[in-house]
């Protein structure tokens, strides 16, 4: 009754500006939030907590949803069932590259820039061999198809609404973020892993087994990008190149964000996502990315160290 | 005392190793992105010298498709269509069954490069093809940006392109044959089709680069002189997979049909988002140009279901020769692989030059770019799709114009089909109406556009 009675209210001054779609679109922004959260998490482990510059970011979030693709074709599994193994799959291969790669290079950003960069082309040439260019799909679980209905019109089409799948990644997304904050900041070995980054020559003289928590903090990031291809692969088709679309998206995020406190990457995921719904529905997409590059840029430029970040000391 | 300092001093590691072992990896990745991209190459090359007998003096043909990179995904799926009729004509197979093995007795020796999806190494490797190899002509190129890439060099080499790819027209060269859809074999009935059916109001989105902008720009002029209007439109960046806002668009503008010319991964991503936002196909169907069995199969063919392509050729045409090409195609490159109108094109223009060599070869004569060029014009050939043939006029091709409607099997009905194949009409008439375009005969180069003064040039059909 009070939906009927908004409705007419909103309808009454329908002529000038409409309210009704600008609602939908932020709670639509809600799901490219979402997305946002889900793929810069990763980053913000491996850049935020590590400070690695990982240009292959994109290309574990394609290992992951790979791995979904090999599942699925292998034993028709469910696609929520195939998270954990996207996981673990995602986290073994980015502590092999730990070890052999982004170990030797510490303290090193180019060098571990260029290395990264140079990962991210053989990652997707191998798995280009193993499952060739052709795009793949994956099935997503019948009961996240449909969509949520806040509010509809007469004839009972949605005013506005938002897709189970949506909020099934927004979900996933909070439940990582919550995850993550309480593994930093609730337990030892996350602790562990902020000493190591805060200083790490302490950290050693201390007794942490530095090498293996640095191991543990890659592999935790690439394994949260694996799940993040997972949950993606079914919003678009699965190919080698697919994990570049996310990659600049990530770094706008943590970057914005501030890469010293995980609650930074949520208002980053935030900010950008909403504002680029919102500009996107108002003028139009190509714009709407113009714009908030920009606006990151100015951000940038006057807050170096991002919106939220504790001062350090020198 | 800097941090680095006091790492050296620890002694785990020297400086000197970190940039060994920094300067290896990356160097490590960077040979293997370059031999990734030579091996290709050359695989192609290997395979032709190597696998098969090509006996005495074999015809050399470039083939020139990106294999790796952004684009890769749909070329290798024409070189596939591509090595398959070249394979038929070497073994004497298929379509060429009463030709015998070879082109009167010659082979074609495949020249395979790579251009990696990149528009400048186009430019370079039809250069090296054509003054290096010395190939009798290329057959290749998929995106208009490519096209516009190598077209002065074979103007300015005088070589000859065979371009299999529907594209937005308004070009007319004496040294391509371009054997995908004219704006009028794809465009013109689609429209009318989509006002008669679903009604006037258009929603129009695409990707955001040349070949969807000219596209729909056309498709526009089409729509308003049918009485229709255009209520939306909307371009996304090329790649983009995030629809959201231009699906809340379309639902505020609430239209009666959505033109789309969303290319590549955007595709897959627009149809799943599309259902998933509770947009159904019987209130607001998809007419798409782009969107192909390929693409189809890629976003779950239930996303599809009920929504609309104009194309040429279905894999589901019901003719004895594309029960073939699908048969020959599935055994050579595997069960589950599907072919779409594309690669039709670029099967069947591999025959249109290899019957034109043939005429050359028997008339006596070499071949090269000027006797190729006008044995070509007005070859015919049974293809998969129907019987189309070269435009002796305007080196286009007359193709049939189909509309289809996928089913849950990723397959489409064909709901409407031109009695033949259309003859190509290279100028939008409804943007520059009575423009047609006559390569004189011999072709002596000079320019073909012609102005007929007339309001629309009228839809001719292949007499069979």
């Amino acid at each position: 009754m009070l939906n009927q009675l908004a409705l007419t209210y909103l309808f009454a001054q329908n002529s000038g500006f409409q309210i009704v779609p600008i609602i939908n679109q932020l709670i639509s922004g809600v799901g490219i939030v979402g997305i946002l959260l889900l793929t810069g998490l990763g980053l913000a482990i491996t850049f935020g907590v590590m400070g690695i510059i990982n240009l292959a970011h994109g290309e574990f979030i394609m290992l992951g949803a790979y791995v979904t693709v090999f599942m699925q074709e292998l034993f028709d599994m469910d696609l929520l069932l195939t998270i954990p193994f996207a996981f673990l799959v995602t986290a073994v291969i980015g502590a092999l590259i730990e070890l052999t790669i982004i170990r030797r290079l510490h303290g090193r950003p180019l060098e571990t820039l260029l290395a990264t960069w140079g990962l991210s082309i053989v990652l997707r040439g191998v798995i280009k061999l193993l499952f060739t260019a052709q795009l793949k799909y994956v099935q997503s679980p019948s009961y996240l198809s449909g969509n949520l209905k806040l509010l509809t019109n007469e004839q009972g089409l949605p005013l506005i609404s938002i897709s189970h799948y949506r909020l099934f990644i927004i979900g996933i997304a909070i439940a990582l973020f919550l995850i993550t904050a309480y593994l930093l900041y609730g337990t030892s070995l996350g602790r562990k892993m902020r000493a190591v980054t805060q200083n790490r020559d302490m950290a050693k003289c201390l007794g942490i087994n530095t090498s293996l928590v640095d191991m543990g903090t890659f592999a935790y990031g690439c394994g949260l990008a694996g799940i993040a291809g997972t949950v993606l692969s079914s919003l678009k088709s699965v190919s080698p190149p697919m994990g570049q679309d996310y990659l600049i998206d990530a770094w706008m995020v943590v970057v914005t964000g501030g890469v010293d406190k995980l609650i930074g990457t949520l208002a980053g995921a935030v900010l950008i996502g909403e504002s680029n719904a919102i500009i996107a529905f108002l003028l139009s997409d190509p714009v709407a990315r113009v714009i908030v590059l920009l606006a990151v840029i100015v951000i940038i430029r006057y807050r170096p160290e991002g919106l939220f970040t504790v001062q350090k000391r020198g | 005392m800097t941090k680095n300092r006091l790492y050296f001093d620890l002694g785990r590691t020297s400086r000197r190793r970190f940039l060994k072992y920094g300067s290896l990896a990356v160097g490590a990745g960077v040979v293997a992105a370059c031999t990734n991209q030579g091996q290709q190459g050359q695989q192609g090359q290997q395979q032709t010298s190597s696998q098969q007998d090509l006996g005495e003096n074999p015809i050399k043909v470039g083939v020139m498709y990106s294999t790796t990179g952004s684009i890769a995904i749909v070329e290798k799926t024409l070189q596939d269509a591509t090595f398959l009729a070249i394979d038929q004509i070497n073994n004497g197979t298929g379509p060429w069954k009463e030709n015998g093995a070879g082109i009167a007795g010659r082979k074609i020796q495949k020249v395979v490069v790579n251009p990696d999806s990149n528009w400048d190494l186009y430019n370079q490797m039809s250069k090296r093809l054509i003054e290096e190899d010395q190939v009798s002509c290329v057959l290749g190129c998929y995106t208009s940006a490519s096209r516009k890439a190598v077209l002065p060099v074979f103007e300015d080499k005088n070589a000859l392109l065979y371009y299999p790819v529907y594209y937005e027209g308004n070009e007319c060269s004496s040294n391509v044959i371009y054997t995908g859809a004219a704006p009028n074999q794809q465009i013109t009935d689609s429209i009318p089709y989509c006002y008669e059916n679903f009604g006037p109001r258009g929603f129009f989105v695409g990707s955001d680069y040349i070949y969807p902008k000219e596209s729909n720009r056309i498709a526009k002029a089409e729509l308003k002189n049918q009485g229709g209007e255009v209520v939306g439109e909307e371009y996304a960046a090329l790649g983009t997979t995030e629809f959201i806002t231009i699906i809340n668009k379309i639902k505020q503008a609430n239209p009666d049909f959505v033109l789309s010319n969303l290319v590549g991964d955007s595709v897959p991503a627009f149809y799943r988002q599309y259902k998933n936002a509770g947009i159904n196909a019987s209130d607001i169907p998809i007419m798409a140009y782009p969107t192909t069995e390929q693409e189809i199969k890629a976003m779950d063919p239930q996303n599809a279901e009920g929504h609309y392509t104009s194309f040429n050729y279905f894999q589901s045409v019901d003719t004895p020769e594309n029960k073939q090409f699908v048969r020959e195609f599935k055994k050579m490159f595997g069960d589950d692989r599907v072919t779409n109108g594309v690669m039709e094109a670029a099967y069947l223009q591999t025959f249109f030059m290899a019957q034109a060599m043939k005429e050359v070869l028997e008339a006596g004569e070499e071949i090269n770019t000027k006797t190729l060029r006008e044995a070509t014009r007005g070859q015919e050939f049974n293809a998969p799709q129907g019987k189309v043939k070269v435009d002796p006029d305007n080196y286009h091709t007359y193709l049939y114009a189909r509309i289809g409607r996928w089913n849950a099997q990723g397959q489409a009905e064909i709901i409407q089909s031109s009695p033949s194949a259309v003859k190509p009409i290279p100028w939008s008439q409804a943007l520059y109406p009575g423009r047609e375009c006559v390569h004189p005969s011999p072709d002596d180069r000079s320019d073909p556009t012609k102005e007929t003064g007339k309001d629309k040039l009228e839809t001719k059909y292949l007499e069979s």
